[in-house]
Parts: structure tokens; sequence; C-alpha cells
């Protein structure tokens, strides 16, 4: 494979990671601050112990967003500094609100959260998760947005070799963005919503003493499923129109063609399962009673993930052989002098350790998940600033 | 417009090393100061609620450079130091996330040696890529890789330092308690990358977008600035006194 060629991998290979634990957080958010605002309204201590429980699952999680993320924000600059040459007045923007306005806040609000816990006001502490939901979407509409520009670089206009902003609105109103950003919110909820059915599942399988906390658990997922996949399977479709006035041919390629044609069997047989046999299933708790079904529910789990998977290399494959749509191509667009050494180096590197540690993290989920609301170290109790005091000699 | 934006680029990039600096120089000693694992739960239960307020520093740092100085492209010359920052910067992270997900004395042994390593490679790393910059990024040859070399030790100690004070003001140990000293440790973590970006101003202002791009770019985060630096100062005031947060 040539440098560019790496180049792509690397960056295709990053990004499908990142966007398996974004997609998920983006999912979880809302529900777990619904939660929490739920507690701090009622008091009822089974939504603390839904908040502690589904906020570990939710934080496990992060860690992996956060550290795939940061290979994202920096690829940008190290492997494609044509695009910032090019493009970088347009391009940057987006980015540089992301980093300012969505994730620093996202960061530090979710620290104050995480480590908050019998420390901050019940108000405020709920506020902090509600800002965290609230960035993070704002970090998927701003990244959408910087997306969408590659597939159709609107509000542009090309000046001495070089894209200049022309219009910072039409960034934000441009057809690549408009149905692709509510198709890529419902896909977070729907994956969000089946993470928390398969859990719900295989305790109930399982037949352990919680029962009404995954009763409950499994009735948020499968309606949070069934809205999330309206979402995404609506405006998937809604995005033709708009797709082909500006990409025509996108998804003619056997690559793109592929990849379409895997997300929407995923998402037309799953949305079907959802609407037509879970959610009416949910009248009289009867999905959690039939303990058959259980199984079949826990292999589904991974389904709204890979179908997401498939979604972006659709629109990415499609992309080819641009970088920006019809003015710059992914060759062009490489970091000149970029030798095979560095990006093999770099690729292996960043592919290896956040394949490994992404593994890890699937596995702490699943560990988080078996052990139950019983044991969650999110909220536990802090530790004495002082040091343990040596053991005193009796005399 | 642009001198603002290179003033925001300056104050970001202090910022990171001043608070960044005591995690990293912490992240090294962990296995000096802490040579029991209940003495390492402490020393990382007392940055644990400050690492993702310090660590966004940097993100907002490569966020201003791509989106106000995108033709500047100091990133891709100094390639392999920066993929070497990333690696370690994962790893550090990964050390503070995983060390209390799983119970057993060697599970927690080898993140909070994740954590060690990682910390020290970033260290390394930024040192070397300071000393990069200030040599104006030159193809590297051999008195650059002794240059970066030493340049990547020094910064490690100055961090070790600054770690140092800051457990000993949060933990209320020892002499050097005292806030004064690690707000002058923090002011040492941040002087050489300082003087470096100063240094480099000229090269990264050659780079800035255009006005009206920088404009539209201070029009939105302007307004937000005031809850930005309201938040960092939140996390200071809830997290420097009291008991010690457990999740990290």
């Amino acid at each position: 494979m040539d440098v560019v060629g790496l180049a792509r991998l690397q960056f295709a290979v990053t990004g499908s990671l990142h966007f398996l634990f974004v997609v998920l957080t983006l999912g979880l958010a809302p529900l777990v601050a619904i939660m929490h605002t739920r507690y701090a309204i009622g008091g009822n201590p089974l939504h603390e112990r839904m908040t502690r429980f589904w906020g570990q699952i939710y934080v496990i999680n992060y860690a992996l967003g956060i550290v795939t993320g940061l290979v994202m924000e920096f690829q940008f600059g190290l492997s494609w500094s044509g695009l910032s040459r090019y493009a970088g007045d347009v391009f940057g923007a987006p980015l540089a609100l992301e980093t300012l306005l969505a994730f620093f806040l996202e960061s530090t609000f979710l620290g104050l959260w995480i480590f908050g816990w019998h420390r901050l006001p019940r108000g405020l502490h709920v506020a902090c998760i509600w800002v965290v939901t609230l960035t993070a979407y704002a970090s998927a509409l701003f990244i959408m947005v910087a997306n969408s520009f590659l597939q159709h670089p609107a509000g542009a206009a090309e000046e001495g070799g070089r894209l200049v902003l022309r219009d910072f609105g039409s960034l934000f109103t441009n057809p690549s963005l408009v149905f692709a950003l509510p198709h890529v919110v419902g896909a977070g909820l729907w994956a969000g919503g089946f993470v928390m059915m398969g859990a719900a599942a295989y305790h109930l399988f399982r037949r352990t003493p919680e029962r009404e906390f995954f009763t409950r658990s499994l009735r948020l997922g499968v309606l949070t499923s069934l809205a999330g996949s309206l979402l995404t399977v609506g405006f998937g479709y809604a995005q033709f129109g708009p797709v082909a006035s500006v990409q025509p041919g996108k998804f003619d390629g056997a690559v793109p063609g592929t990849a379409l044609g895997l997300m929407i069997m995923i998402g037309q047989l799953v949305q079907f399962a959802v609407t037509f046999v879970l959610a009416p299933l949910l009248i009289r708790d009867l999905l959690a009673r039939w303990r058959w079904l259980h199984p079949l529910l826990m292999a589904m789990t991974p389904l709204p993930f890979l179908a997401a998977i498939a979604g972006w290399l659709a629109r990415e494959a499609g992309r080819q052989p641009w970088l920006v749509y019809g003015k710059l191509s992914v060759a062009d667009a490489l970091t000149p002098g970029l030798t095979r050494a560095d990006i093999t180096a770099s690729f292996v590197g960043f592919a290896g350790v956040l394949g490994l540690l992404a593994l890890v993290d699937y596995v702490l989920i699943a560990r988080a998940v078996r052990r139950g609301p019983g044991q969650v170290a999110l909220g536990a109790a802090d530790l004495p600033v002082a040091a343990e005091p040596a053991p005193a000699h009796s005399l | 417009m642009d001198i603002f934006w290179f003033l925001t680029f300056a104050v970001l990039l202090a910022g990171y090393f001043a608070l960044e600096g005591f995690d990293i120089g912490l992240g090294v000693l962990l296995p000096v100061l802490g040579r029991s694992p209940a003495a390492r739960d402490r020393l990382v239960g007392a940055m644990a609620p400050f690492v993702l307020a310090n660590e966004v520093w940097l993100v907002a740092l490569a966020g201003v450079l791509s989106g106000a100085f995108p033709a500047s492209q100091p990133l891709s010359r100094v390639y392999p130091l920066v993929v070497a920052l990333l690696l370690a910067w994962i790893v550090r992270d990964a050390g503070l996330w995983f060390r209390r997900r799983a119970d057993g004395a060697a599970w927690r042994l080898f993140w909070d040696g994740a954590l060690c390593a990682g910390s020290a490679g970033l260290a390394l790393a930024w040192g070397a890529i300071l000393v990069a910059v200030a040599r104006g990024l030159r193809p590297l040859d051999a008195p650059g890789v002794v240059a970066g070399a030493a340049g990547g030790v020094a910064l490690l100690a100055l961090f070790a330092w600054h770690g140092r004070t800051f457990a000993a003001w949060r933990l209320r140990e020892g002499p050097r308690a005292g806030g004064r000293a690690l707000l002058l440790s923090a002011c040492a973590a941040a002087a050489p990358a300082v003087l470096v970006t100063a240094a480099a101003g000229a090269h990264l202002l050659d780079g800035a977008a255009p006005d009206p791009a920088l404009t539209v770019l201070s029009v939105m985060v302007v307004p937000f600035a005031p809850i930005l630096v309201g938040a960092q100062v939140w996390v200071w005031r809830t997290f420097s006194r009291g008991a010690l947060p457990t999740f990290f």
C-alpha cells in the first residue's frame, strides 16, 4: 500500500474506533441526565441507583471516546496538512469551535459530574450532566458541519488557489448536513437504547435480584431505540434527495454500495423488530417476563454499532477520490514529504494501542454490567485526605 | 485580529503546561512518592478531579491551531514526536481510567505502570518538541537529537518538581504545603513553552487565517469565554480541599 493508502487506512480505522464510542456517548448521555434529574426531583433511591449504574457504563465508554478523539483531532495536522493549506480558513472554524465551545466544556463538566458526588449541591450536580449532554450534541453538530463541508463545500469560494469563507451560515444549512445530523443523533439513541436493552436482558435472563431495576431499564431501552430508529431510518431515506443533488453517483462504487446496503438491511430489519415486536411486548411487561427472548435481545445489541460503522463507510468512501468534494483530491491533501516509515509506524502504533484499549474497554463495560447496580464505583465514598495513621502501639 | 488569536494560543499553551504539568509530574513520581498501593491511590485521588479539566487546554490549543493558524503547519514537521506524544497521552489516560475498573493487585500495578510510563513519555515528547520548535523545525540531525533528548529530560525534571509541589499542597504535607510554592512551580512549568511560543510567533502569525474568518471565530467564541473560565474556576473551588475522590 502506498503512503496515501496508509494515511487513509489510519484515518478510517481510528475514525471507526472513535465513532463506536461516540455513538454510545450520544445515546447514553441524555438518558443518564434524565435519570439524574428524576432522582434530584423525586428523591427515589431507584433513580439514584439507575443514574450511578448507567452513568458508570457511560463514563467507562467515554474514556475510549476521549483517547480515540485525540488522535482524530491531531491527525488533520499530521497527515493531511494539504487540507489545512487549501481549505483551513473554512474547515478549521468548525473544528476550532468544537474544541473550544463543545469539548472543553464537556470534559470540564464531566470531571465535575464524575468527582462531584457528595460534594456538589444536588441541583448543580444535575446541571453538570445536562451541560455534558448539551456539549456532546454541540460536538456532534460541529463535527458534522466540518464533515458536511468536505462532502459539499458550501459557503466558500476559491481565491488564489485556496478556499475562503464567504457565508458562515451556509456551513450550517449545507444540504449534506441538515438530514445527516438527525440521522446520526438517532443512531446514537438507538445504540444507547440497545445497550440498555441488552444489559437488562442479561440480568432478567440470569434472574438476578435486580428485577425492578432492569424491567424499567428494559422499557427505557426499547422506547429509546424506538425513537432512535424512527429518526435514523426517516432521516436516512430523506438524505437520498439532497445527497444526489450535490454528490451524484455517490453510492455507485463497490465499497460505498456494499456498506450502504448492509446499513439499510440492518436498519430495516431491526426497526421492524423494535416497532412491531419489542415495543408492543412492553405492554404488561411481557418482554421482561418472556425469558426465552432475552438471549436474542443480547445478541441484537451490537447491530446498531455495526450499522453506524457501515453508514460512515458509505458516506466517506462515496466521497472518494475527493477530500473536499470536487475541489481537492485526497492525494493532493496528503502532507508533503510524509514518509512511508512515518505513516507505517504511526498506523501500527495508533491502531495497535487503540484497538487493544477498545477491547479492554468493552470487557470492562461487560464486567460492569455483569456486576450490576450493587457494586458501582461511580459516586462511591471518598478517601480522607489525611494518610492512614500508622497503627498505634499499645503501651 | 491575528494578534488576539496568537495571545489566545499563548494563554492556552501556558495554561496547559502550568496545569497538566503537575498531572504529568505526579504521574512520573508515582512509584517514588507512592510506595504502597494505598499511597498511590491518594496521589491519584489528589490529581484525578483536575485531569479532565487540564488536558482539554491542549485539545483547545489544537483547535485554535487549525481554526486560526491553518497555514502554519507545525505538526507535520515534527510528525514522529507528535505521534509519540499522542501515544504517551493515550497510555497515561488509559492508566487513569482503568486502574480501578477491575480488582486485583496485578491489574492495578499494570495500569499504575501505564500511568507512570505515559506521563514520562508526555514530558519527554514535549521537551523534544519545544527544542525542535526553538531550533526552527529544521530536519532532524545528530545535534538535534541530543538537544531534543536533553530538553525532554529537563522538562521531565521540571514537571516532576511541579507535581511534587502540587501533591504537597493538595495533601497538606511537608514544609512546602503553601499555595505560593505551587504558583511558583506552575509559572516555572509554563515558562519554557511561553518562551518558545514567543520565539516562534512570527512563523505562527504567517500562517494565520484571513481577518473575516478570524472575526467569525471571535464572534462565536468570545461570548462563551466567561463560561470556559468559570468552569475551570469551579473545578478548583470544588476540589482544592477536603476528601479525595476515588473513581480514578
